[in-house]
């Protein structure tokens, strides 16, 4: 694999909106460029890296400053309105009965990541599927498959949340992502599916079907991977959007229970 | 196409029964209840309670109750109240028509459980604020997010796309209960005091907008009033706009940058096509897709109003009635905001994909 390629001698310039053609001996399949090009990126790479601290830091951390929710911490005589960045306490501390905020953003990292990341990633990769099949098939297939997104897409997440506590017992973290997750992925598929309806009709697929390659194939194969981009944004959008909605829903009482840390917490302790 | 519209409006008649069908029950199995209020007061006895239910038909099942609350079951015998009823004038000749004439079949949403007022009421007075705040936002962030995307895809990792970027994501991770409580803090408290706290309307300067009595002191100081307008409108458009502008200016510019890379685009620039041209004739149609998508799911957020928002700013919209409503489990006007809702979530959807079909003739429906 030590051949030399063309992207190699290319340098910095073929990072950006212009593809990489490969001209060298070995060819790379669309995930290896995307790696590459990905590493050549400051920017992504600084922001790859931030995220893994930040996860990292999410596992670690909570080792060394741990959350009691039953354990409270001595009064400062001038902090009943909450302090501001201290030494002691560097995000300060929360009205009330004073809780460390840094500990409580420390420890909240796990759930609310959890959540955040996990709604995104089943809300994509349902969203895919379903918006890749009613998108490439059409007909009643897509038709039945965006009358449920409909469905999806009017109900009351408020609700649907407050029966779920009623039946299946309130406060699991797991429970709170997939509800969000269910509740994300009709957006990705809408999204998915338009990008289909253009693409069904392109060359490359018409070329892919003559050859006799299966509509599975053609679909995540041949397809998705050109309408990945929106996805990839959306994706991004909905983790913060989730950890957003996981600390609305909670802070009304509906969402997680109180004693397990999320970043929520600083929000809904006293 | 005409055609497949009208399947489709045809198609919306199931589709909106099932989901109020769901949502009905989603609602009257929720924990709480419109009797939940009662249960700690203990003034109000088990009679009492009782009666209430009895009064807003509570004390049936489910079933009867979204039946009623359809229009299907009644006092005539079952499935003639879902024919039209009453009396109507027709050329001179008056018809009586054997039917029922309350439930959702018949155009009645029913009375509000907290204050006994028609919901239509309760959603015509509702309507037009929302509009109004939500509908500016909307404008705006739909401008800007346009212009700000578009201009950080064609000059791309430029120093206005990495500043874009970080606005970006910057104002998507704000929650937006804390930016509104923020820009509260900042510029309606003490020091600078520039807009108004919330609401509406100054209180006893402009009459309560909506009223008979405002639309007179709007014709007769229309500049003043809308002055009085436009500083309440302030705070709640920005916190919407920052938190809102993120999603669409990230899909015009991740969009346009696909649509940029591609082949057709570089030969419309090697043929020597003005790069304005390239920009907003070449490269933004093929961009448009996802946009409208996402432009489509944000419509019936307009009707039905932000939540969050209206509450910080106490804005006099359908989101902080649907919240009271919650609140008071006051399923008539649940039901009246849920399904217009839906309405608005169909029929948005469906022009989505009518607009596919008008920005990318390589989009067909059969």
């Amino acid at each position: 694999m030590d051949t030399t390629r063309a992207t190699d001698l290319a340098g910095p310039e073929s990072a950006g909106p212009a593809p990489d053609y490969e001209v060298g001996l070995v060819s790379l399949n669309q995930w290896q460029i995307a790696w590459r090009r990905f590493r050549r990126h400051k920017l992504a790479m600084f922001g790859a890296f931030l995220f893994l601290g930040i996860v990292a830091a999410a596992i670690a951390l909570p080792f060394i400053w741990p959350f009691d929710f039953y354990t409270i911490p001595t009064p400062k005589p001038n902090c009943r309105i909450g302090c501001p960045p201290n030494p002691d306490n560097i995000f300060g501390t929360t009205g009330g009965l004073q809780r460390d905020v840094f500990t409580l953003v420390v420890n909240g990292a796990r759930v609310s990541l959890a959540i955040g990341l996990g709604a995104a990633l089943f809300g994509a990769i349902i969203g895919s599927i379903v918006g890749g099949v009613a998108g490439y098939f059409g007909g009643w297939v897509d038709n039945l498959l965006m009358r449920i997104v409909d469905a999806l897409l009017s109900l009351p997440l408020l609700f649907v949340i407050l029966v779920i506590a009623r039946f299946l017992g309130s406060g699991n973290w797991l429970l709170i992502m997939v509800v969000f997750a269910a509740f994300g992925w009709p957006g990705v598929a809408r999204l998915v599916r338009s990008l289909f309806l253009t693409l069904r009709n392109e060359v490359f697929v018409e070329a892919a079907r003559a050859v006799g390659v299966s509509s599975t194939r053609i679909i995540f194969r041949h397809i998705l991977p050109n309408a990945v981009s929106p996805i990839i944004v959306a994706s991004t959008l909905a983790v913060a959007g989730v950890i957003v909605g996981e600390a609305f829903v909670s802070f009304l009482g509906f969402g997680v229970d109180v004693t397990t840390p999320t970043w929520a917490t600083p929000s809904r302790t006293r | 196409m005409i055609k497949y519209i009208i399947r489709r409006a045809l198609q919306a008649i199931p589709v909106l029964l099932g989901i109020s069908l769901v949502t009905y029950f989603i609602l009257l199995i929720a924990p709480g209840g419109p009797t939940g209020r009662f249960a700690q007061n203990p003034n109000i006895t088990a009679a009492q309670i009782e009666a209430f239910k009895r009064r807003w038909g509570l004390d049936q099942p489910i079933p009867i109750q979204y039946c009623r609350w359809l229009g299907v079951c009644g006092d005539k015998p079952f499935l003639i109240n879902a024919l039209p009823g009453g009396t109507f004038e027709l050329a001179g000749l008056k018809i009586d028509l054997p039917g029922g004439d309350n439930g959702i079949l018949h155009g009645d949403f029913g009375y509000s459980i907290t204050d006994g007022r028609p919901v239509v009421d309760v959603i015509a007075e509702r309507l037009p604020p929302t509009l109004i705040l939500s509908g500016t936002a909307w404008v705006i962030w739909i401008i800007i997010a346009f212009l700000a995307g578009m201009y950080a895809a064609v000059r791309c990792y430029s120093l206005f796309d990495s500043a874009l970027t970080i606005f970006n994501y910057v104002g998507f991770s704000l929650p937006t209960f804390w930016l509104g409580i923020v820009l509260i803090q900042l510029f309606s408290a003490p020091p600078l005091k520039w807009f108004p706290v919330g609401g509406m309307w100054t209180t006893r300067t402009v009459p309560p907008f909506g009223t008979e009595r405002y639309w007179d002191f709007f014709w007769a100081q229309p500049f003043t009033a809308l002055y009085d307008l436009g500083t309440h409108l302030v705070l709640p458009v920005v916190t919407l706009v920052v938190v809102n502008i993120a999603f669409d200016s990230r899909f015009v510019r991740a969009s346009m940058l696909d649509a940029l890379g591609q082949d057709f685009v570089k030969t419309a620039r090697a043929k020597g096509v003005p790069e304005r041209r390239v920009v907003f004739k070449h490269a933004l149609r093929n961009a448009m897709l996802p946009v409208v998508t996402n432009i489509g799911l944000e419509i019936p957020f307009l009707f039905t109003g932000a939540v969050v928002t209206e509450t910080i700013f106490s804005w006099p919209g359908m989101g902080r009635e649907f919240i009271n409503a919650v609140g008071h489990f006051d399923y008539p006007v649940l039901m009246g905001i849920l399904l217009i809702t839906s309405v608005f979530v169909v029929f948005a959807n469906l022009l989505a994909d009518v607009v596919y079909v008008i920005v990318d003739p390589r989009v067909k429906f059969d």
